[in-house]
């Protein structure tokens, strides 16, 4: 769970909120989920993307993938 | 980390992120040949990892791994073999991964915490590995030469970071 607990701080610290506060509510939404869980298949899912697309909003968002 | 086997299968999560990797082609230095699940496949929709999947498949080194019945039933064992454990949840796309991994004694290459720490927490008896553990063997077999500028490179190329422990665990390995 430690694993887990640093990952999520890391996405929260390095994300550009500003961006995801911008984005349509879906997207935004999508983007939170994976910042508070990592689990980007679900991610893509609720923004209505595949995984390959999401990823790109992943990182235009700044939002680090930690594993 | 477990002994190598020379071939792997990777799930969506790794590759989008190993795709953009500048040295991405190291896989298949690390790897016999890498397979690709259908699904997987249908998760790939930009040219940078569509093309180089599509050149990897022409040139034999990745192939494409077609589910059977079979495997989505263990896939549907593991995942419910998760739930109510102190692990994060595993998707079906690598827990069919894992399943795949376990029955044909493929390394599963993915960056889903909850496939990662499987092995250990449901006690599968599967090579599980990151970019991480890729790119550390890549520094065993000498096919890198700074491991740690390696990964470094690698988080910058892919905004994906590695957690404080891996670091700890290179600064041993490396002594820095």
């Amino acid at each position: 769970m430690e694993a887990f607990e640093e990952a999520r701080r890391l996405r929260r610290e390095r994300a550009d909120w500003q961006f995801i506060e911008s984005l349509p509510p879906k997207l935004k939404a999508a983007l939170k989920y994976y910042i508070e869980t990592g689990d980007i298949y679900v991610a893509s899912r609720i923004a209505g993307m595949s995984v390959d697309e999401f990823n790109e909003l992943r990182i235009k968002a700044r939002v680090p993938s930690v594993s | 980390m477990s002994q190598a086997s020379a071939e792997a299968i990777a799930d969506t999560s790794f590759l989008v992120d190993w795709a953009r990797y500048r040295r991405r082609d190291l896989l298949f230095q690390v790897f016999d040949v890498v397979y690709v699940p259908e699904s997987v496949l249908r998760e790939l929709k930009y040219p940078l990892a569509v093309d180089w999947v599509a050149e990897s498949m022409a040139s034999d080194k990745m192939a494409l791994f077609t589910e059977t019945a079979e495997l989505e039933g263990e896939a549907r064992r593991i995942m419910a073999m998760g739930r109510g454990r102190p692990l994060k949840r595993i998707d079906f796309p690598e827990a069919l991964c894992l399943a795949a991994g376990l029955r044909f004694g493929y390394v599963v290459l993915t960056e889903n915490g909850g496939a990662y720490f499987a092995p250990r927490v449901l006690g599968l008896n599967v090579a599980v590995w990151r970019a991480f553990e890729l790119l550390l063997e890549a520094w065993r077999r000498g096919l890198v030469e700074d491991l740690a500028a390696e990964l470094r490179r690698y988080e910058e190329e892919t905004l994906h970071l590695f957690r404080r422990r891996d670091w700890e665990l290179v600064c041993r390995l490396t002594r820095c």
